[in-house]
């Protein structure tokens, strides 16, 4: 199945849904859905074409709002099904239920963005140590490294 | 009564800092939890503060073993964005070095996975054959790790027929070799009956936990970026993709090694194929607002970056998945209902010393947890109970 027929069936299938369809690449497309509509499109993705694997999920802070891409492989095409959750209330549908493997990526942007993610099986963090203060998320756009000055342990002042 | 038992992330016997929680019953594994971030370095964020050019460097920072394919894919999700169009010449000298890397890193885990299992002259042979591609790849790029050969429209060094039928010796040796052992590894009996059936992952559980790989070809799922997606050059080249359908470690082992066969084939081919002109293209400094999807088939499984440009010289966003953490999931899996012995086995290249980490001292009932001593009624009866719980374990099977 060609990308054209693949994008057709896309628009056929979710109707309004399909905040937006495009098709900028070979076997590349990129499909935008609500939040609210996100379980439903990724179990549709599941069923009808062929797509149970999920590479991954990737975050971007987009100032007013957090853009999340769910990047999704078939034997021949991918997609990647994009949604975008205001930085005020940052809140994701967990889809654990339908792509069991997605656990450890939603646990990441749980914890680099501070998205919450409703429903995850598993809400520890995944990468950040076990004393990194709360409400603190490195991977948006306003948090910036400062290295802590070096001390030499009997050095000189 | 169950224990649980910390490995690392600073132990002894492990190769790489990773802290796994393994929840046991007796010798039997019933939980297993990993724990990341030891070995964290915030690449993601440092990536937004670099220039493209940069940039390439570090993505060839991610991993020692296989830095090529991450800047490989980078840069060929860089010139999309760009809109270069590589030189053919340039292409086809990225992806040899691609095709050997893969060579060596498969050699390497074979070896270990022979140590592992208790193997040694299988592990010394290996790795003996290995520093036939590593001297190739020296011989190549000017070193045996960090190659540095992908520049943004190409690669920076040329290939001449001196080199060229370099590479065609060594793989011929390697390729005798490599036949030499698969026959070793799949009809030797000691080995076969260690592997068989060690770390089962059904085809089901592969598909739904998104396991890549030679994880996921081991169990019957026939998933390569390299035919599914054909990116650079991959669309010329004659190769199968080489899958097992036994779920264990020993058909990760035979898909490996089936792989070293297709990758000598696609070599062969691009040596003997190479087109002449330019090895690389001027690339702007900057590229214009965009995203870009680069997937690449990486030998332990398919990795993906993700790139949006906003126009100026360095990314707005670079989002990096090595396959490893795509593995994971699956691996937990492999690890539930299997023996402690074979926790190194089914982690490959790590090692870990569970006896010295957590030793009883009284008789201890493993599930009640009361200390007293049996009756052989009863010791009886948990016998029967604990056959009842016995360990996922296949018998070893003959595949080849």
């Amino acid at each position: 199945m060609s990308d054209t027929e693949i994008v057709e069936r896309l628009k056929g299938d979710l109707g309004a849904r399909a905040l937006e369809i495009a098709n900028p690449d070979r076997r590349r497309i990129f499909l935008k859905v609500a939040p609210a509509d996100l379980v439903a499109a990724v179990t549709l993705l599941r069923d009808r074409y062929d797509c149970a694997f999920l590479s991954t999920i990737s975050g971007l802070d987009a100032g007013e709002a957090f853009e999340v891409l769910y990047h999704f492989a078939s034997p021949v095409t991918t997609i990647h099904v994009r949604t975008a959750t205001p930085r005020s209330d940052p809140r994701l549908p967990s889809i654990c239920a339908v792509i069991p493997g997605a656990v450890l990526y939603e646990r990441e942007i749980q914890e680099m963005f501070g998205i919450v993610v409703d429903g995850i099986p598993d809400g520890r963090r995944l990468n950040l140590p076990d004393d990194w203060p709360d409400g603190v998320f490195p991977m948006r756009k306003d948090w910036k490294h400062v290295r802590p000055e070096e001390v030499i342990p009997g050095g000189k002042p | 009564m169950s224990f649980e038992i910390p490995i690392g992330p600073q132990h002894p016997a492990l190769k790489e800092p990773i802290s796994l929680r393994m929840t046991v019953e007796g010798e039997v594994i019933t939980n297993a939890d990993i724990r990341l971030g030891y070995n964290h370095r915030g690449i993601e964020k440092v990536a937004e503060e670099k220039n493209w050019t940069q940039n390439i460097y570090l993505a060839e920072r991610i991993c020692g073993i296989c830095s090529h394919s991450h800047a490989t894919c980078y840069v060929q999700g860089v010139e999309k964005l760009m809109e270069l169009q590589p030189p053919r010449r340039g292409l086809y000298i990225r992806y040899l070095v691609s095709e050997l890397e893969r060579v060596h890193s498969h050699l390497l885990w074979l070896g270990v996975a022979g140590h592992e299992a208790g193997f040694d002259s299988f592990f010394m042979y290996v790795w003996r054959d290995r520093e036939i591609v590593m001297d190739l790849l020296e011989m190549i790029t000017g070193n045996r790790v960090h190659y540095a050969i992908n520049a943004i429209g190409g690669v920076r060094r040329d290939l001449d027929a001196g080199q060229k039928a370099k590479v065609l010796e060594g793989v011929a040796t390697l390729k005798k070799r490599s036949e030499y052992y698969l026959n070793l590894g799949g009809t030797e009996p000691s080995f076969v009956a260690r592997i068989a059936g060690v770390g089962r992952l059904s085809r089901e559980l592969a598909i739904a936990l998104c396991a890549t790989g030679p994880t996921a070809r081991a169990s019957g799922v026939a998933r390569d970026v390299r035919k599914e997606d054909p990116y650079a050059v991959y669309d010329e080249l004659d190769f199968e993709i080489c899958t097992a359908d036994t779920c264990d470690v020993l058909g990760r082992v035979v898909v490996r090694i089936k792989e070293l066969l297709e990758s000598y084939k696609m070599i062969e081919q691009m040596v003997r194929n190479l087109p002449a002109g330019d090895i690389a293209c001027k690339a702007p400094r900057k590229a214009k607002p965009g995203e870009v999807v680069s997937r690449y088939e990486a030998p332990r499984g398919e990795n993906i970056h993700y790139i949006r440009a906003n126009g100026t010289d360095r990314p707005e966003r670079l989002k990096v998945r090595a396959p490893t953490l795509g593995n994971y999931p699956a691996t937990v899996e492999m690890l539930k209902k299997g023996f402690i012995a074979d926790i190194p086995l089914i982690f490959a290249a790590i090692d870990p010393c569970i006896c010295c980490a957590e030793r009883a001292v009284a008789l201890i009932d493993a599930r009640g947890g009361e200390t007293a001593v049996v009756r052989m009624s009863d010791l009886r009866r948990q016998a029967i109970a604990r056959h009842l719980n016995a360990p996922v374990k296949g018998n070893a099977a003959w595949p080849l």
